[in-house]
């Protein structure tokens, strides 16, 4: 069967008409959909936390909330290279310059929204470690890169150690240790304490807040979701996942 | 190669193929233009950029080498024996070529990982752990790459015929001698250019490696790994390590491109 040249040139109008479609796909439905860019180790709470505040919103208004976790540095990388967000929550404050740098307009902040810690962590069906091992070669180390917040406060708290991956996120390092792939890692205390296949190598304080996470709007939908985050129930919720909140100990 | 000239073609579709051309070559043209030239130097010449040189160059050398080991029996008896199950051994062997590497990362590692189907046997008799090494990386950059070899040697073998090797068997050559002295020095061109495709996506592997294998300065962190790292800290640093990858790609797919397929 001949193909008629009419056609050909109609599928490719089609096509090139299709794409253009679906670059506009759902810019004319923002209203509805708030997006929220969040570092790892908040994916969990942060979705607690958008259910807690679809539920104050008038139910005409119905939004429905969508999360993208990664590495916070990661998804700096992407707010840079355009990509749609209404919101972003980091455990990094210091990126926020990075988004004003690179010319984004920020709404409502929230810093000292909540604090984490970091603490050494084993499978929990693996055997019992020490601290001395932690500098043993001869174990499977993971942490978070130097250049996501996790593996910046890693540095800072335990300096040179014999890595062995450096993840792209807390909750990369968190997996690592639930396949028992890793015999160490360096992870957040609540990423730890909520996993059934993680526990801590050894008893250790909680030395400090090494983590403050910051929230930051990037639209008007935005804005009324970071300013959620600071109400009492915001703090509960955040409270009830083991994160502390408050200012800075 | 023949064809007509650029006249005779039917400008329809030296439109539409000239609109392919550009998607294609947009990127790379960007990518150039983008490059910081005058500090390329001190960029290509850091520490850890060299490191994830000399990794990405060990761990796709030695997987082009596993490749031509293991991918040339294996695309001789796709081509020539008529196996049991043939459509799906094929279909295995084309699996990783189509699937995200990140689920080939994902899948390395619940059979070869410390906890994993095999791995888990490396590590009780041999303690044996490839997860976290080099050789890791090396298993994850030959599971991408070998479909790659087998494809374009099968290729070659079916297109080559056997009637040569007939030949020689009716002039009492035995099988092995007809492998030997007939079918391989033949196919010495295809192997080659397979060969030339395989460590080309060995050297630009990322997602299965960083699954399976992790990231290490050093040790695991190969130039595609490095390049992912340095995009979010340092982007001139990952425009950088991308020249790196595009010029070697390009020098090894320039000249192989009429040998990959069957031209006539």
């Amino acid at each position: 069967m001949p193909v008629r040249p009419g056609t050909f040139v109609l599928l490719v109008v089609a096509t090139v008409g299709l794409v253009v479609w679906l670059t506009t796909f759902d810019s004319d439905d923002n209203s509805r959909l708030l997006r929220v860019l969040v570092a790892s180790s908040l994916s969990e709470v942060t979705s607690d936390l958008a259910d807690a505040w679809t539920e104050t919103l008038s139910s005409e208004k119905s939004v429905s909330v969508e999360l993208l976790a990664g590495g916070s540095n990661h998804l700096v990388a992407q707010l840079r290279d355009g990509a749609p967000a209404d919101a972003f929550l980091t455990a990094d404050p210091d990126l926020l310059n990075d988004l004003t740098a690179a010319g984004l307009t920020l709404g409502i902040r929230e810093a000292g929204l909540a604090h984490n810690h970091l603490v050494v962590a084993r499978p929990a069906l693996g055997p019992t470690r020490s601290p001395t091992e932690l500098h043993d070669p001869s174990l499977v180390l993971v942490a978070c890169a130097p250049e996501v917040p996790c593996g910046g406060s890693a540095v800072a708290r335990f300096g040179d150690l014999p890595v062995d991956s450096f993840e792209a996120s807390a909750r990369a390092v968190v997996t690592r240790l639930a396949l028992d792939e890793a015999d160490l890692g360096i992870a957040y205390a609540t990423d730890v304490n909520s996993h059934p296949d993680l526990v801590p190598a050894w008893p250790q304080e909680p030395v400090c807040p090494c983590v403050s996470y910051a929230a930051v709007a990037l639209s008007t939908a935005g804005n009324s979701f970071v300013a959620f985050l600071a109400s009492n129930r915001a703090r509960s919720i955040l409270t009830s996942h083991g994160f502390p909140v408050g200012p800075p100990q | 190669m023949t064809g007509t000239g650029l006249r005779g073609a039917p400008r329809s579709v030296v439109t539409v193929a000239a609109a392919a051309v550009l998607l294609l070559a947009l990127p790379v043209l960007a990518l150039v233009q983008r490059a910081p030239w005058s500090g390329l130097t001190t960029l290509l010449t850091r520490r850890e950029v060299v490191d994830a040189l000399g990794v990405s160059l060990v761990v796709s050398l030695l997987a082009a080498v596993i490749v031509l080991v293991l991918g040339t029996p294996l695309a001789w008896m796709l081509a020539r024996v008529d196996l049991p199950l043939r459509r799906l051994v094929r279909a295995l062997v084309l699996l990783p070529m189509v699937l995200p590497p990140v689920v080939g990362g994902t899948a390395l590692l619940f059979a070869l990982g410390r906890r994993g189907l095999f791995g888990q046997w490396l590590d009780r008799w041999f303690d044996l752990t490839l997860p976290f090494t080099t050789a890791g990386a090396v298993v994850a950059a030959t599971f991408v790459a070998l479909p790659f070899y087998v494809v374009t040697v099968e290729g070659a073998l079916r297109t080559s015929g056997e009637d040569l090797e007939q030949v020689a068997s009716t002039l009492g050559a035995g099988p092995v001698a007809v492998l030997r002295r007939v079918t391989l020095p033949r196919l010495l061109p295809a192997m080659g250019a397979g060969l030339a495709l395989a460590w080309a996506r060995a050297l630009g592997e990322f997602g299965a490696t960083i699954t399976f294998a992790g990231n290490l300065p050093g040790r695991t962190r190969t130039l595609p790994l490095a390049t992912f790292q340095a995009l979010e800290s340092d982007p001139e640093a990952a425009i950088a390590l991308s020249l790196v990858l595009l010029a070697v790609s390009l020098a090894v797919l320039v000249p192989t491109r009429d040998r990959w397929l069957p031209t006539r």
